[in-house]
């Protein structure tokens, strides 16, 4: 008799205070598009950096929003805040300068900081003036994350950090790096054990932050080089050597979020709207079927959001929604490409076109940030008992 | 869920566990009735599960009915328990007396049969059949209403077919028939309500077989060595049962919501459009996963897959059938498209910034 198999995506309770933020963030973005305060752009939690914006959503209170008031948050919920990203997201608002440090850097500070981090840090970043950038990449180590060979040396009153980091989106605009380094000497049968995460200002002496452009044209990841780089003994994340247990329960709550299927919901809208006057039969099938696709990965995106209410762990189900969300975000462009052909490099105006092309010379980074789907279907397999 | 429900469900799953192994899937699609299967479902009343108290049921909620419902594609259920549990909620909202014994509704979607002078005409295509039949729920059009009639068996012509996995379904024609019974025009019932709920059956079907699928095949891969080791230490398997995995799971999901959505509602017959959208969106996501895991499912069993003995066949057939009743992915892909379209050229002009989200985010 085979085991059972059962993944569950219970409905999260979303009570009118959600509601209500949603549309209130919603008419304030409506209200920013109209008066020009943005122009929409596809990917823009990696594409769109503007850090007046942030500051605006730092002065609204839409950042840092579940975390303690005393630490500059507003004590909310997780939902709340997944309907101000999900929000910012389809509405391809610049959100990049304050996105990691808003969901992933600012929740492990509060979980591994010290006292006076989190006062300093943490008011910053909800206020959207101070941003942080992940040194996690390497140009020996991707995928292989344990691999990492950035060194960090014990010295008198602190640590000594001499290394390389790849591909740390948004580096050249924040003003610190949460760097994994190797903290003892690599032992092959423990490659997990001996690793360290830090938080460095990047302004210390010995760092260099160097932009890299990517296939689409701009220059938002870089490679940061650390060279004998002093930070004090509180500049440890966490505990010593337990760095790797850290990223990879950041890394899991980082799986699930809606810009694991919405990167590129913002070129359906301007798609859809510009088709309705004609819409057949056809293309109505074929962008209905889009529309399904995202309200499906939508419940179960939302349905991990209530598992990690409960306090839960869903490790697997996480996994699912990026490996299927960021498969779709691609798709949608390939399956629109039907009626609006992608050629032209310039788009004379054409605001769909714009979208259209600078998704399609982005997609390639959906299944790749954050973990491969390949790494994401491995961890899939494992929790089905596979490996 | 209540507790009750739980307690309901864990009742059938025993149930099918005991009864309905596959070894009586294959044996009753070569015409051994699951006697013992079929005596038990009615004994523990499972088929009025959906039936309202006062109406002699079990006064289920409508999460119960499509947790159940679910559950017993698991087992390839070879019993119209799915069938009776629809028409039977039908006979109680037309307010006809509803019988302890197998009922099929006799609808696929297509012109329904019309009232003309009390005796009834038309013809059903494919309507859901079983042998065990004791009365056919016919939804008929009475001047733009819907009116439900019910026939024996004998009273009507039937031809009867079998679906790709071997389950009955006929073609039905009624000429100037007599009813048994009749009921009035039934308040909140529509065509598009039938279709959504239908859809949603099927949906709900394909989701709890691909479950199946799912655990097959991993225990499958498990167990199978090749080169050595089990076939599951291989990267492309593994990459295939994740991918099962996912497609499954985003089955689920959106039947899940759907249900829920529907639970919500006063008038599940309805055909409103708050439920069309997460109807049309279960129906969708589970048929196109159909092929997806069908597919992947076969070829991490290589041949033992394709041989008629082991299960995996009885559940690859049935949703490959279960994908087209009711409207295929292709159909519902294109009602959402058009309901968003429709309702967006309603919107007044410059208006429409966001729209589409604001659709889709409900």
């Amino acid at each position: 008799m085979s085991e059972t198999i059962r993944f569950n995506f219970p409905a999260p309770v979303i009570d009118d205070s959600v509601d209500r933020l949603r549309k209130e963030v919603r008419a304030f973005l409506q209200a920013e598009i109209r008066n020009g305060g943005f122009q929409p752009v596809t990917d823009c939690w990696c594409s769109g950096i503007d850090p007046a914006f942030s500051r605006k959503l730092g002065q609204r209170g839409w950042l840092g929003v579940t975390w303690p008031k005393e630490y500059g948050g507003q004590e909310l919920s997780a939902l709340h805040r997944y309907v101000i990203t999900e929000e910012l997201l389809v509405a391809g608002a610049p959100v990049h300068a304050h996105w990691i440090a808003d969901r992933q850097s600012g929740p492990l500070i509060l979980a591994t900081g010290t006292e006076e981090m989190k006062r300093t840090l943490l008011p910053r970043i909800a206020a959207g003036e101070c941003f942080v950038a992940l040194g996690l990449s390497e140009p020996e180590s991707g995928s292989d994350l344990a691999s990492v060979r950035t060194r960090a040396h014990k010295v008198e009153d602190g640590w000594e950090l001499t290394g390389t980091k790849l591909w740390s989106s948004g580096a050249q605009i924040c003003q610190y790096m949460t760097v994994l380094a190797r903290t003892s000497e690599r032992d092959d049968k423990k490659r997990h054990e001996g690793l360290t995460q830090f938080l460095v200002p990047l302004d210390s002496p010995g760092v260099s932050v160097r932009g890299i452009r990517d296939m689409s044209g701009v220059e938002h990841f870089n490679e940061s080089h650390f060279e004998n780089v002093f930070v004090p003994e509180d500049a440890v994340l966490g505990a010593v050597g337990a760095g790797w247990k850290q990223i990879t329960s950041e890394l899991a709550l980082e799986r699930s979020g809606p810009e694991r299927l919405l990167s590129t919901f913002v070129v359906l809208e301007k798609a859809f709207l510009q088709a309705v006057a004609t819409m057949s039969g056809h293309q109505a099938a074929v962008m209905g079927g889009m529309l399904a696709r995202t309200r499906a990965l939508r419940a179960m995106s939302l349905g991990v959001a209530a598992l990690l209410e409960q306090g839960q762990y869903p490790e697997v189900e996480a996994s699912l929604v990026k490996d299927l969300g960021t498969r779709f975000e691609q798709d949608i462009i390939e399956r629109l490409r039907e009626f609006w052909p992608i050629q032209l490099k310039q788009s004379f105006g054409d605001e769909l076109h714009y979208l259209l092309a600078d998704s399609l010379l982005r997609q390639p980074s959906f299944t790749l940030r954050g973990g491969t789907n390949e790494v994401l279907k491995g961890i899939i397999a494992r929790g089905m008992g596979l490996r | 869920m209540e507790q009750t429900d739980q307690l309901i469900l864990d009742t059938a799953q025993r149930l099918f566990a005991d009864h309905c192994g596959a070894d009586v899937v294959n044996a009753a699609e070569s015409g051994v009735a699951p006697v013992r299967l079929l005596t038990a479902l009615l004994e523990a009343g499972l088929p009025l599960a959906w039936v309202p108290e006062n109406a002699g049921g079990v006064g289920g909620s409508l999460a119960l009915g499509f947790n159940l419902i679910r559950q017993s594609a698991g087992f390839a259920l070879a019993a119209p328990l799915a069938e009776t549990l629809v028409a039977n909620r039908v006979l109680a909202e037309s307010g006809l007396e509803v019988a302890e014994s197998w009922t099929v509704l006799v609808f696929d979607g297509g012109v329904l049969p019309m009232l003309a002078g009390g005796k009834i005409s038309g013809l059903v295509e494919s309507a859901p059949m079983h042998a065990g039949v004791t009365r056919l729920v016919v939804p008929v059009s009475d001047q733009g209403a819907i009116r439900i009639a019910t026939f024996a068996p004998d009273d009507v012509e039937i031809d009867y077919r079998e679906s790709l996995a071997g389950e009955s379904r006929a073609q039905v024609q009624l000429s100037e028939s007599v009813p048994l019974a009749l009921s009035s025009a039934v308040d909140g019932m529509s065509e598009h309500g039938l279709m959504q709920f239908c859809a949603l059956v099927r949906a709900c079907q394909i989701a709890g077989a691909m479950e199946k699928m799912n655990e097959l095949t991993v225990a499958y891969v498990k167990e199978r060595q090749q080169f050595g080791r089990a076939l599951g230490k291989f990267q492309a398997i593994q990459h295939k049962v994740a991918d099962i995995a996912g497609e499954s799971a985003l089955a689920n999901a959106a039947v899940e919501q759907a249900a829920r959505e529907l639970s919500e509602h006063s008038r599940p017959f309805s055909g409103s459009a708050d439920t069309l959208l997460s109807i049309a969106t279960a129906k969708v996501v589970a048929s196109e996963a159909a092929g997806t895991v069908s597919r992947l499912a076969h070829q991490c069993h290589g041949a033992m897959g394709f041989s008629y003995e082991y299960p995996l066949q009885q559940y690859s057939r049935r949703i490959w059938s279960w994908r087209e009743e009711y409207g295929s992915e292709f159909y519902w892909s294109e009602r959402i498209g058009l309901a968003v379209a429709d309702e967006l050229k309603h919107s007044a002009p410059g208006q429409n910034d966001g729209r589409v989200w604001d659709i889709v985010s409900r």
